[in-house]
């Protein structure tokens, strides 16, 4: 209770923040939302243009990028900032204000710098997924149960990968372009796992499990589900559980030789 | 009762060397000559309950290091530190809960929002009780004189609302020892006075401050206890009286000649400094000859048609002890 007061608290902060610029928050939703959900306009054309991926529909593959971009914008809602303000506390030397206050450094900075301009993108991804499951056949309860649970295994993949991301900035301080390392790795969730060559269904599946993100959440709501999807869930925590454990560790590096 | 102390604290970091040039740079980009720079040298002191202690030190001295230890946000390489029964950097998140800190570089307000809304988070994540936080709050507004001002995003503040609101922030959970690192620092004249009056009053209410500072008014002002620190190791620990008095009792005589002196001593005392061609300052050590007999036999020496006595300034103290 204690911890969800000071969530709310902070999550306002960040709120009455974004809403300092009005004008900012409005336009950078918009471009988000855009830039992401125009993304699937590429299938459409692939489609029209009778091209296909080997066993899907059209709207099946729409399904599998609407749940990618409704989980990408609840993750980086709550994570995404995560990266940038740690890498702009490192460059400047700031972190100590952060652990002055007495809670994790994590929850302060994921609670403080909460970013609503991503619930765009999610409820832009919702829609789409709405959509979507109105042109395919969706599988009954059970699909939407496996649904959520995979869904859910996606979002700790995601945060994991800003963690991981976050924590390599206490050492390569100051890159701003590690985002776009994590773009590439998670671009593979966006599409049906079956199109890919063998190494990357099983990298994406088991090492780094971004298939989760989209591709097996959607496969859930299709009734298709591979038993690999299981099988991944168990790297999906252990991703976020590393992502946790390497932030911390790399905090506890900071305390021991920053100056 | 000493609520902090540090013995033989020792702080380390490894930085990289890099010359200057093309050949330089690309010779690092190779390969990096790490150095490894003893910032804190084997300090020790105790800070008692209840009293303002300054930390001098010139620049890169080791001061702040020393304060980021103090406050739990940087483990020590060696050494211990106990403050008030906690060893900060291990027990931080419950020792933290205790102190405050002002660091006048580093600002803990958010930028874009008004200062009240920094407030409320900090009353949230400190469990401050809504009965507490009010009285709290309206104490320290109206200490600083900033109630209107905290409604103004932060970003519109100038620094001396700034760094007052900066003090309400680590001051709102009622922290028993706060921590000061350079909360002057380019503020105006007014603006210091404020804050030093504040500093004062929370002080005669029990709280301890740990500060430090350039401004050696600050420390004339407030300090009951001073600490010098330079290249890493502690030079100076004992009262503002007896660090007044480490070089003995001296005084400066400032004239205004009527005539140019070209001497370096007048009346066995140095001439250290010469504003103008008749304007001269003079260092008499009192223990040596009483200021009395130096005044009557000065006339037999120079004429002047000015005089002015004074204490050994702060900074010429600090600066003899810097060199030392």
């Amino acid at each position: 209770m204690k911890y969800i007061k000071m969530y709310l608290a902070c999550a306002h902060t960040a709120f009455s923040r974004a809403a300092a610029y009005r004008a900012d928050f409005l336009l950078g939703s918009i471009i988000t939302l855009l830039s992401n959900i125009l993304f699937p306009l590429v299938t459409v054309l692939i489609y029209t243009n009778g091209a296909t991926f080997p066993g899907w529909t059209m709207w099946e593959v729409l399904l599998i990028q609407s749940v990618y971009s409704m989980s990408t914008g609840a993750a980086a809602m709550f994570f995404y900032s995560v990266v940038w303000v740690t890498m702009e506390h490192i460059r400047e030397g700031s972190f100590e204000t952060v652990l002055l206050k007495p809670v994790s450094p994590l929850f302060f900075i994921a609670s403080s710098n909460f970013d609503p301009q991503y619930g765009g993108l999610f409820l832009g991804g919702l829609v789409l997924t709405i959509v979507s499951s109105a042109h395919t056949n969706i599988s009954g309860l059970s699909g939407i149960l496996q649904f959520i649970l995979l869904f859910t295994a996606g979002l700790a993949v995601m945060s994991g990968l800003y963690l991981v991301m976050a924590a390599i900035t206490f050492k390569w301080v100051g890159n701003a372009r590690i985002p776009e390392i994590f773009d590439s790795i998670i671009t593979f969730g966006k599409y049906p796992a079956g199109i890919f060559p063998r190494g990357i269904r099983v990298l994406s599946t088991l090492i780094v499990p971004v298939s989760v993100i989209g591709y097996f959440p959607a496969s859930a709501l299709l009734g298709r589900l591979e038993p690999m999807a299981y099988i991944s869930l168990i790297p999906c925590l252990l991703f976020l559980a590393f992502g946790i454990w390497i932030y911390n560790r790399m905090i506890k590096l900071y305390e021991g030789v920053g100056g | 009762m000493a609520a902090i102390t540090v013995e033989n604290l020792v702080k380390t970091y490894t930085t990289y060397k890099r010359g200057s040039g093309f050949l330089e740079t690309l010779k690092s980009f190779v390969k990096r000559n790490p150095v490894t720079v003893r910032a804190v040298d084997d300090i020790s002191f105790k800070i008692e309950k209840g009293v303002i202690c300054g930390i001098l030190g010139p620049n890169g001295a080791g001061k702040s290091t020393t304060i980021k230890m103090l406050c739990g946000a940087l483990f020590p390489s060696g050494g211990k530190i106990d403050v008030m029964g906690y060893y900060p950097a291990k027990d931080r998140i419950k020792y933290v809960r205790k102190i405050g800190a002002v660091f006048g570089q580093r600002s803990q307000l958010i930028w874009d929002i008004p200062p009240i809304d920094s407030f409320a988070m900090n009353k949230a994540i400190y469990a401050i009780k809504d009965s507490d936080y009010k009285k709290r709050l309206d104490e320290l507004t109206e200490l600083f004189d900033v109630a209107e001002v905290i409604h103004k995003p932060t970003r519109v503040l100038s620094l001396g609302e700034r760094m007052k609101c900066e003090f309400i922030m680590a001051m709102l959970h009622s922290p028993d020892i706060v921590f000061l690192d350079e909360p002057t620092i380019g503020l105006d004249v007014i603006a210091k006075t404020k804050i030093r009056e504040v500093v004062g009053k929370m002080n005669q209410n029990g709280t301890t401050f740990i500060l430090t500072t350039h401004d050696l008014e600050d420390v004339e002002q407030l300090a009951d206890h001073v600490i010098i620190i330079n290249h890493g190791k502690k030079v100076f620990d004992d009262t503002l009286p007896h660090l007044k008095s480490t070089l003995g009792n001296k005084k400066i005589v400032k004239l205004t000649l009527s005539k140019p002196y070209i001497g370096e001593t007048i009346n066995g005392a140095n001439i250290i400094q010469r504003e103008s061609e008749l304007d001269i300052s003079l260092e008499v050590d009192v223990e040596k000859q009483g200021i009395n007999d130096f005044l009557n036999d000065l006339s037999n020496f120079v004429d002047f048609t000015d005089i002015s006595i004074k204490e050994l300034p702060m900074d010429m103290i600090i600066t003899r002890i810097y060199n030392a």
